[in-house]
């Protein structure tokens, strides 16, 4: 169903920062234009103890088993839900880096020896201190909290995760898939952000002045933000969200592109979306860590796209850098300084930079504001631009006309402990288990080795899947990267954390760090192919890869809007771009983190590990597959839910010729209910294969699934030995043309239908 | 300080990762950022720490750091230098 009306308008707000606890403290902090940052209070230190951070103004719960970053998010979502008449969210949409990590890096504190050992459950306990490690916690926290029903996504792409979580609520809002959605982002401090970016020399010990010509770095900082987002005119505006950009830099790791081309695109990309001009933006609300690199590159982005750019400043001087909840922390500021109007200070700021050529606001100053765009440019080089309107400044909305097509899958490819797709296809036609560690070494040959040599295994998994996905010599027609991992890059996080503990916090790696964070896959693909579009990763648990593939559905394959300005009538086009996509899922098997915070890892588990990759585009000519439905739900009703969404249980039933069921292992009992309720409402006759008995115990082996669904689909028949009923099934089950349904089971209910174009 | 460099062209080898190098091959007076060898922001880093750790010698400047590490040589004779502890 299409929602015409695409006005999405910001009818609540939340936050806790360094600035304050709550709106009303944090516009008096920034009406003064004071700086919040103080020491680290959070954890002891060896080292480092001299560097400014920007604690937030909050107290945990010591009694609650939630991590300081699921506290914060709950305490910010509370503040934003407090007006909203008691809707519940359709959807939420979160941004995260650290998940649990505090609490993990604290056991690890009084127990180093879990983190080495590779025997799971051990009393010191291991699972149920890691219970929320995984950033999909943060999100089904939420979901709990608020009773959310639709779909859930936990989004990690560093500093621009909040933005992020905003742009996909834009989206989902906009598709008229939901008419309230919560979104934000949230980070708590912890010794991996702390030592992370001290490690990387881009911390300032003076404290961060953005714009700054004697500039020498950010200070890290932490808290929550949470908007709830709506296109229910029934509800009251705070100020609307006209619109998102989003890029990749594909440049570097860890530094931006120097003349700000990403930078650039995301700003430009907004404000198309916004349908807006450069010259409508009244201020512009800066990224501005006040590091060297990214001021200079965000600069000269401004100066290239404005021809007399607006006031501008950076609030991180007061602050600190809040990392995924940064760019929901200046969403909620941008919402205020609509309504109120007034521009904050750039905090931190004295002398003019004559290399950036900009002055930034140094005082608070009270200025009538229509609209606003907000920076948020992210490690790896994610981009995300937001532009803001005071509600009611723009009543001419452009209007969205037709739907984008399903997506299609074009060619894809995968890697189990049994090899590439065709090894793993004939594992399984045998009916043995694939549940391995990929080989990985083997499949990265053709790699550029000057691009591996710093890599560790879940970005060489990804590389190697990219690779095999994507037609040689055509790397360059992939635009944008959408990736599901559940638990990122262990290899880095475990390295880095047991470097900073064996030399008394003196000497992580830097390369460690910039490898730990769970976008650095994705960034590193979008390096191989070149793609500068939208580069997303989610990190959904078991269900990380439909989580990516939710988020392809509502970005992949879209051309910049073509706007036709006709006597005030914007109309627009949404048209399928003739770029191509790569959904991917990965997760590697660390020998001992994994037992450590995968519960569904017992002592009799093989380690397994493996991904899977779909390269996607909007046209279905000599596509492999479509993807016809991709859902997410969670609650009682999930079940009941899905099947209305698939077109009702009859059509689904006639429709769908094979279930490929993921049943968690840590929910088994309730994976199993909602599969029987499912065939129970729609066919039992519908074969089923439980495909991690099959493919491994790994976050992502429903990628792998989804890769298993295009093959069987191609050769049209199901071996008889990977269904569940095989007693009764002597011979091979055809499919007859029907679909193939990827059915995540658990604690959330996941769908993603393959069919035949 | 033959034996410095000898001693450092393995550590940037095994820290970093070069491949494609062996001691023999290793130039001591090529360029190690933006040269040849692909060594980056991030190696230099690396090699920061490396140095620190190993040899008890701080680079905290980036300009400094800039012509320190212009070649292996170069780096060596920083060491040599700066080192609080004798070193060959």
């Amino acid at each position: 169903m299409n929602n015409n009306r695409t006005r999405v308008c910001i009818t609540g707000l939340g936050l806790v920062s360094a600035l304050g606890d709550g709106l009303a403290a944090t516009e008096t902090t920034l009406r003064h234009g004071q700086a919040c940052l103080g020491r680290l209070r959070l954890f002891p230190l060896l080292q480092g103890a001299g560097l400014p951070v920007g604690q937030a103004v909050f107290t945990e719960d010591k009694n609650s088993p939630l991590p300081r970053t699921h506290q914060l998010a709950l305490h910010a979502a509370k503040q934003a839900l407090a007006h909203s008449s008691g809707h519940v969210p359709d959807a939420i949409v979160v941004g995260c880096t650290t998940g649990g990590m505090l609490s993990t890096e604290n056991m690890l504190a009084e127990h180093p020896a879990a983190a080495s050992t590779s025997i799971c459950g051990n009393s010191v306990c291991a699972n149920s201190a890691c219970r929320y490690h995984a950033l999909a916690t943060v999100g089904a926290e939420l979901a709990r909290f608020t009773g959310c029903s639709g779909p859930v996504l936990t989004v990690s792409t560093a500093c621009s995760s909040g933005a992020l979580a905003l742009a996909l609520a834009l989206r989902l809002l906009r598709s008229g898939q939901a008419r309230r959605v919560l979104a934000g982002g949230v980070d708590s401090l912890c010794r991996l952000t702390f030592f992370g970016f001290h490690s990387l020399q881009l911390v300032d010990a003076t404290g961060p002045k953005p714009m700054d010509r004697h500039r020498r770095g950010m200070a890290v900082g932490e808290g929550a933000a949470m908007l709830l987002l709506s296109s229910a005119e029934e509800d009251t505006p705070l100020a609307e969200l006209l619109g998102a950009g989003l890029s990749c830099d594909a440049y570097h790791p860890a530094s931006p592109h120097p003349q700000g081309d990403g930078a650039l695109a995301a700003m430009r990309s907004a404000l198309a979306d916004a349908g807006l001009a450069p010259e409508d933006i009244d201020y512009i609300n800066l990224h501005g860590t006040g590091t060297v690199d990214n001021d200079l590159a965000e600069a000269r982005a401004i100066r290239r796209l404005f021809a007399q750019p607006p006031p501008i400043s950076s609030i991180k001087g007061a602050s600190g850098h809040s990392l995924a909840a940064a760019g929901a922390i200046e969403a909620v500021l941008a919402s205020l300084a609509l309504a109120k109007g007034f521009i904050p200070a750039n905090t931190g700021f004295s002398e003019f930079d004559p290399d950036l050529g900009l002055h930034p606001q140094d005082k608070p100053v009270d200025k009538p504001l229509r609209s606003l765009l907000s920076n948020s440019f992210g490690f790896g080089g994610n981009n995300a631009s937001l532009v803001f309107a005071a509600a009611g400044a723009f009543p001419e909305q452009p209007k969205l006309v037709g739907a984008l097509p399903p997506l299609a899958v074009h060619a894809c490819a995968c890697f189990t402990g049994a090899g590439d797709l065709a090894a793993t296809l004939a594992r399984l036609e045998s009916g043995q288990s694939c549940a391995d560690r990929v080989e990985i070494a083997r499949y990265c040959t053709t790699l550029p080795a000057r691009q591996l040599r710093r890599l560790q295994r879940l970005t060489k998994l990804s590389l190697a899947l990219a690779a095999a996905v994507v037609p040689e010599g055509k790397p360059a027609a992939v635009d944008s990267v959408f990736m599901g991992t559940g638990w990122g890059s262990l290899s880095e996080t475990a390295d880095f954390l047991a470097r900073l503990e064996e030399s008394g916090q003196q000497f992580p790696s830097p390369t460690n760090f910039i490898g730990s964070v769970h976008n650095s896959p994705a960034g590193q693909v979008a390096l191989l192919l070149g793609a500068k579009g939208a580069n997303v990763t989610t990190s959904g648990g078991e269900q990380s890869f439909e989580q990516a593939c939710f988020a392809a559905n509502l970005l992949a394959c879209r051309s910049n809007r073509h706007i036709q300005r006709n006597d005030q009538q914007h109309t627009e086009q949404d048209e399928p771009g003739t770029l191509s996509s790569l959904l991917l899922g990965a997760d590697e098997a660390h020998v001992s983190w994994s037992p450590m915070l995968d519960a569904a890892i017992c002592p009799d588990t093989p380690l397994a590990d493996g991904g899977g990759a779909l390269l996607l585009r909007r046209d279905t000519q000599a596509a492999m597959a479509v993807i016809s439905h991709c859902q997410l739900f969670s609650g009682q009703t999930a079940v009941t839910l899905l099947l209305d969404a698939l077109g009702g249980a009859r059509r689904a039933g006639e429709r769908i010729g094979l279930i490929l069921a993921g049943i968690s292992a840590v929910d088994k009992g309730l994976a199993y209910a909602q599969l029987e309720e499912f065939r129970r409402l729609c066919g039992q006759h519908i074969p089923v294969c439980l495909y991690r008995d099959f493919l491994g115990q790994f976050a992502s082996a429903s990628a792998v699934a989804a890769v298993l669904a295009v093959s069987l689909l191609r050769e049209q028949y199901i071996p008889a030995v990977l269904l569940t009923d095989q007693k009764r099934v002597l011979s091979p089950v055809y499919l007859g043309g029907k679909s193939v349904l990827l059915l995540g089971c658990g604690y959330t209910l996941s769908a993603v239908e393959f069919a035949l174009p | 300080m033959d034996v410095l460099i000898e001693e450092l062209k393995g550590k940037l080898i095994t820290l970093l990762n070069l491949q494609e190098l062996t001691p023999e091959t290793f130039d001591a007076d090529a360029h190690l950022v933006g040269g040849e060898l692909g060594i980056d922001s991030i190696d230099v880093l690396e090699m920061v720490v490396m140095v620190e750790k190993d040899y008890g010698v701080l680079i905290n400047n980036q300009e400094v750091g800039q012509q320190v590490f212009a070649t292996l040589r170069s780096l060596a004779a920083h060491i040599k230098q700066h080192s609080p502890t004798k070193t060959p």
